[in-house]
């Protein structure tokens, strides 16, 4: 396989919480993710364009993490069991719709994947079978770009009325965007 | 204009196995969605006092989601007399069980001589037709001769809560796609498998081919966290790439297997895209969303569908749009409605799967 080439990269700070990200609650996940893409598009891409005419970014979204939005998760678990559901978590019962956000606020048009690896990367580091898939994708010939999310969670107490957050134990993400 | 690269080496499939509210097998799935005969009952699986719509395509029984998904891989293996070695992808519903349920397949998978889950997608409703896309194109650039993709979802307490509460599913308790009054959608056990192999490969060892896996596309909507682009563009965009990549014109098409999850929004927004690639060839398309029998089995939704289409394609039988009460004028569309009807049995049917997150996938399946 051809090497990809790197064309941004960025971290977000290990232990510092994310902006809220409006219309997501209940977990970090979301706008971890949210965030660390916007540092990497910033980067290559200046400004976000959102669904606007222009020429088409056909970038490829692909999230890797290993243990997923379990506060969400475990939100949803906990909601089914009480007399309500909060309604945005069925908005983000998913890690796709994170994507969406970061595609309409940047204008990306290649294809939306989301996987979970057997393993967390390290901070700092992406799954390398995420990279193997944007190498996958780009000879596909679908997308022209590919951003790869790597993003993991800290472990999550049992009850998701206690905190989440422990300074020594804190969520990470690491976004790359490559090209063949 | 899209540039997706044509498969080197042409991908067919040479084993299906499928579990579906009907049972096991394509067959009772395939006479279900022939006769508009919906799967769908009140929930007794767990409770649903609580909630807006009570309504699901339900196995009666289901072994747990690791055992449902292994019997399908089984059953694909043993069709296509699986030689030893493929790598499996897998496609589940992210939450806390996922790693658990992904490592069950694997050991099982291991164990009938497979290389073991090698990558989960949790792309939700594009997940497995994601995985589909990427094993064809892992085999038409040659990496592997032959790959598995298998997919589960078995209608659990907190999804069910988590779309009832977000009113996507319908308040009336039946799909209706593309229909008037059309009000959202219901969900549907499914575990299924296939076996993606290069054409050349199956030759050589003599496997009878079911379906060829003519094309396939993905793409964006770059338009919303969780709504559909109003025009359709990036479903058309997606089809577009899967009749490119196979050199098929779109009035070769002859049955569209639609994602019509009965949600009004989503379901106008194909209707649009539709018409942008097939013009007026449209009017003349048999189109029906085979949800509305087994209803929408979210990740593993592409993979039930893609059974559906080529039960199809080998029958010339198409899947009847069950649930329609009447036409909606926005729509527009050739719908297989109940009764009798004299299609040609198709060459080429195109089976859509969209997502939130704006993602869209088209798989473009060929008569063997």
């Amino acid at each position: 396989m051809n090497p990809l080439h790197t064309l941004a990269t960025a971290n977000w700070p290990p232990g510092e919480p994310p902006p809220p990200l409006p219309g997501f609650s209940a977990s970090d996940f979301n706008p971890l993710v949210a965030a660390v893409a916007d540092l990497c598009l910033t980067d290559h891409y200046g400004e976000p364009r959102p669904d606007s005419p222009g020429e088409p970014r056909r970038t490829a979204l692909l999230l890797a993490s290993a243990g997923g939005d379990r506060a969400t998760a475990l939100a949803i678990d906990t909601g089914a069991t009480r007399h309500r559901m909060p309604p945005l978590l069925f908005f983000q019962s998913n890690p796709n719709a994170v994507l969406g956000h970061i595609a309409a606020r940047w204008g990306l048009t290649g294809p939306v994947v989301a996987i979970s690896p057997a393993d967390a990367a390290a901070p700092g580091e992406v799954p390398p079978d995420a990279m193997e898939l944007a190498t996958l994708l780009l000879a596909d010939g679908d997308a022209d770009q590919v951003l790869v999310i790597s993003a993991e969670q800290p472990e999550q107490p049992d009850q998701p009325d206690q905190p989440a957050e422990q300074p020594d134990n804190a969520g990470h993400a690491t976004a790359v965007l490559v090209t063949a | 204009m899209s540039s997706s690269a044509p498969p080197a080496g042409r991908p067919v499939f040479t084993g299906l196995g499928v579990l579906s509210a009907f049972g096991a097998g394509l067959a009772p799935l395939a006479a279900a969605t022939a006769t508009a005969g919906a799967g769908f009952a009140e929930v007794t699986r767990f409770d649903v006092a609580r909630r807006g719509t009570r309504r699901a395509a339900l196995l009666a029984d289901p072994p747990p989601l690791a055992a449902a998904v292994l019997g399908a891989v089984a059953d694909a293996h043993r069709q296509a007399e699986l030689p030893d070695g493929a790598p499996l992808l897998l496609a589940l519903h992210s939450d806390l069980h996922t790693r658990e349920v992904a490592a069950e397949v694997s050991k099982g998978a291991t164990a009938l001589g497979l290389a073991g889950v090698t990558r989960v997608y949790t792309g939700a409703c594009v997940a497995a037709a994601t995985a589909l896309a990427d094993a064809a194109a892992m085999v038409g650039s040659g990496r592997h001769p032959r790959v598995l993709v298998a997919a589960g979802h078995l209608v659990e307490p907190g999804v069910f809560a988590a779309f009832d509460a977000g009113r996507a599913l319908a308040r009336d308790g039946a799909l209706r796609p593309f229909s008037a009054g059309r009000s959202g959608t219901l969900l549907g056990d499914a575990a299924v498998a296939a076996v993606v192999e290069a054409a050349d490969a199956a030759a050589g060892r003599g496997a009878r081919p079911l379906a060829r896996l003519a094309g396939w596309g993905r793409s964006g909507d770059a338009h919303h966290v969780c709504r559909p682009r109003p025009d359709g563009a990036g479903v058309a965009r997606a089809a577009r790439s899967a009749l490119a990549r196979a050199g098929v014109a779109p009035s070769e098409v002859g049955y569209v297997n639609a994602n019509g999850t009965g949600s009004p929004m989503s379901d106008l927004a194909e209707a649009r895209a539709l018409r942008e690639v097939f013009g007026d060839a449209l009017a003349g398309l048999p189109v029906s969303s085979s949800k509305s029998v087994h209803g929408h089995a979210l990740e593993a939704s592409a993979l039930l569908e893609l059974a559906v289409t080529i039960g199809a394609l080998d029958s010339g039988r198409l899947p009847v749009n069950a649930g329609w009460l009447g036409p909606d004028p926005e729509i527009g569309l050739n719908l297989v409605l109940a009764g009798p009807r004299t299609d040609a049995r198709p060459r080429y049917a195109l089976s859509l799967n969209s997502a939130f997150g704006g993602a869209n996938t088209a798989l473009l399946v060929a008569a063997a």
